[in-house]
């Protein structure tokens, strides 16, 4: 099998999973467009097909170079080039400070982003590092009230305020008082 | 021409609100471009409402003043944190970034500052000479076949940059491409790989996109090393490059110019291309290709000075035709209709003293570059000394406000953590951010360009070919293609480091 190992048969696999997946997406919208020979379908399905030729190549590559860097590669920042293997506990921590951010993303639908910020801050502070309980309150604080005031005082910005009580109803509070605030007229 | 830029210069300056309008624009435009998340358009989204207040002219101008400083903001964030200000300073984080790594933020943003002012200055200076001539030779020489011939030329250089292989290079570059095909087909509008979510039929917006591959994913990267004890601080370097230092790049800076005039001038190209253009040709005519991504400067100077380059360039098209060449001059062209008015060639006859204000401002906005410019990057150079727990929830949050506030979506929030995972774990295995990204921005526009060229020609290539800078284009490309081939070829041929 020459210089191929697990990883480059998980990333073909990938690869080829994607390839498929969109491939047989694209006969849902396979219909002619009157103005244009080649239809909705004729790019994507040329970048598909280049993507195959180009796996096979990748594949080729892997075979006789394994892991190693192209000869003349150029442009690529060191730590890209970094590997870094760790224990069970390790992995779970780097799994959470990925998922975290995701589940913020995830919950600012149904819970609102004035509700659901605080907590994120405050997470992402002591995943990343922060242990003492003072200053992960006084940061959220800090971070929490300086975002208010650009995007909800100042900027009037429109922010997501979820759709499930009680989260929707702070939400409401925090735009009420914004209102009440404008309505001041300190500026 | 020198008349009448004393004439607009004088009509800026010689009423105080108008001079409040062009600095509130300068400082600004280069705040939203610094500030990790948000952007100029960002500012220009929010101030659209409120120029149907202002005369015409001081609409257009804090609008084009905000370009001009705007673009130029977005690069300090690249630098110092690896999150482009907007898509045209992607490139300058390649080297940018690994400069504030090493403790040499101080120079990196040194001369982005300076190349910014010239990249700027000249090409308000020729847009002013030539926006004329150079608008009747566009409407003459390019159409869609020119314009995805050099989308085509672009993606070929950016996959030969970046990615540990030629191979994963184009894996990356195609991976982009995909990911612009999600929505609604350019040509006929009907609907692409929504996967069953409406919100999909929108498509891919390219903020969160660029902010979930660059910006999320350094945080992510950050965040392991933090984890596994690897973190260590950058060190905040404020020495400026010397004015000797700079000389040496007076190539690059020329080089950079010309191509970001030329990428500029083209309609929905812009700065964007014009940046990963600038710095792909900075890679190929160096002498030391292998320090690029690495920290060198020439990468900064390179497509700092391009992307400004195009900003007076992406006038041309815009004033000259009407069409705008990105999301900015695309806001313009509503503060116009907005006054009853009608960017083309007639507002030179029916509004010069409006062309003649944009121009001037623009051109003193490149100026102030240099003097505010030096003074704001300092300040905010010692965000750098801020922890990173403290930091990286305030990047994670602006990050996703800007995601949020362009179109309205959560969907585009999901959309930037997930890109934000997707590209630590490509970087990990060795493939190009910039060429997804490049990938992501140039896909419609590629091939919409291409559905359109096709039909003028009647889908007969031996016309399609025939236009002369079509086919310089296409053969520039092509070269680079077979160059990259050759080099994987060669790649495969090599002696492997484990033999």
């Amino acid at each position: 099998m020459g210089k191929l190992d697990r990883s480059h048969f998980i990333e073909a696999g990938v690869w080829s999973l994607f390839f498929i997946i969109f491939f047989i997406a694209s006969f849902e919208f396979n219909q002619p467009i009157e103005i244009y020979k080649f239809g909705a379908t004729g790019w994507p399905r040329t970048v598909l097909l280049l993507l195959l030729l180009v796996l096979f190549g990748n594949l080729i590559y892997a075979y006789y170079q394994g892991h190693a860097m192209q000869h003349g590669r150029v442009g690529i920042a060191d730590d890209e080039a970094e590997k870094t293997s760790y224990d069970g506990g390790t992995f779970l921590r780097v799994v959470t400070a990925l998922g975290v951010p995701f589940l913020y993303a995830i919950s600012l639908k149904p819970v609102g982003f004035y509700a659901a910020t605080p907590f994120f801050i405050a997470a992402i502070a002591f995943i990343f590092g922060e242990r003492k309980l003072k200053n992960i309150i006084l940061v959220t604080l800090s971070i929490y009230l300086i975002i208010m005031i650009i995007f909800m005082v100042i900027l009037n910005a429109p922010l997501p305020q979820g759709n499930t009580s009680p989260f929707y109803d702070f939400s409401a509070f925090m735009l009420r008082m914004n209102t009440k605030w404008q309505q001041l007229e300190l500026w | 021409m020198l008349e009448n830029f004393f004439a607009g210069s004088a009509a800026l300056f010689g009423d105080p609100f108008t001079i409040a309008i062009f600095v509130f624009g300068v400082i600004g435009g280069m705040l939203f471009g610094a500030i990790p998340g948000v952007s100029m358009l960002t500012l220009a989204a929010i101030l659209l409402p409120f120029t149907s207040d202002l005369e015409p002219a001081q609409g257009v101008m804090l609008f084009a003043v905000i370009y001009c400083t705007g673009t130029y903001g977005g690069a300090i964030t690249a630098i110092l944190f690896n999150i482009p200000g907007a898509p045209e300073n992607a490139p300058t984080a390649f080297d940018g970034y690994p400069m504030t790594k090493q403790g040499r933020a101080g120079k990196a943003v040194g001369a982005a500052v300076l190349c910014s002012a010239i990249g700027g200055i000249s090409s308000a200076l020729v847009m002013m000479a030539a926006t004329e001539p150079l608008a009747k030779w566009a409407i003459r020489n390019i159409g869609p076949p020119e314009i995805f011939a050099l989308v085509f030329f672009g993606l070929a250089v950016a996959s030969s940059v970046g990615g540990r292989t030629i191979w994963k290079g184009w894996l990356s570059v195609l991976l982009g491409l995909m990911v612009a095909t999600i929505g609604q087909d350019p040509v006929g509008g009907i609907e692409r790989y929504n996967f069953g979510f409406a919100d999909l039929a929108a498509g891919i917006a390219f903020v969160p996109a660029i902010l979930g591959f660059f910006a999320v994913s350094e945080i992510f990267v950050q965040a392991e090393k933090k984890v596994t004890g690897k973190y260590d601080a950058p060190p905040v370097g404020m020495s400026f490059p010397t004015i000797l230092e700079l000389w040496r790049y007076k190539i690059a800076v020329l080089r950079s110019i010309l191509v970001g005039f030329f990428c500029g001038i083209l309609p929905g190209i812009g700065a964007t291309l014009a940046a990963f253009m600038g710095y792909g040709e900075a890679v190929r005519w160096s002498k030391d290709k292998k320090s690029f991504g690495k920290g060198n400067l020439e990468g900064v100077i390179s497509s700092e000075t391009a992307n400004n380059a195009a900003t007076g360039a992406a006038m041309i098209p815009l004033l000259a035709l009407g069409l705008p060449g990105g999301a900015l001059t695309a806001m313009m062209v509503a503060v116009f209709q907005m006054h009853d008015l009608e960017p083309g060639p007639l507002v030179f006859y029916n509004s010069p003293d409006l062309i003649w204000i944009v121009f001037a401002a623009m051109f003193y906005a490149n100026l102030s570059i240099l003097i505010i410019g030096v003074m704001e990057t300092k300040t905010i150079m010692y965000l750098l000394k801020v922890p990173f727990q403290f930091l990286a929830p305030m990047i994670l949050l602006l990050a996703s406000i800007g995601s949020y506030i362009g179109r309205g979506l959560v969907l585009d929030v999901v959309v930037m953590f997930v890109a934000g995972i997707l590209g630590f774990l490509l970087r990990r295995s060795g493939y190009s951010i910039p060429g997804i990204v490049l990938g992501i921005i140039l896909g419609k526009i590629g091939e919409q360009n291409f559905a359109q060229g096709m039909q003028m020609v009647h889908y007969d290539l031996v016309t399609y070919f025939s236009r002369p800078i079509c086919s310089l284009l296409i053969l520039a490309g092509v070269l680079t293609l077979g160059f990259s081939i050759y080099q994987a070829v060669q790649g495969i041929k090599q002696k492997s480091p484990a033999s």
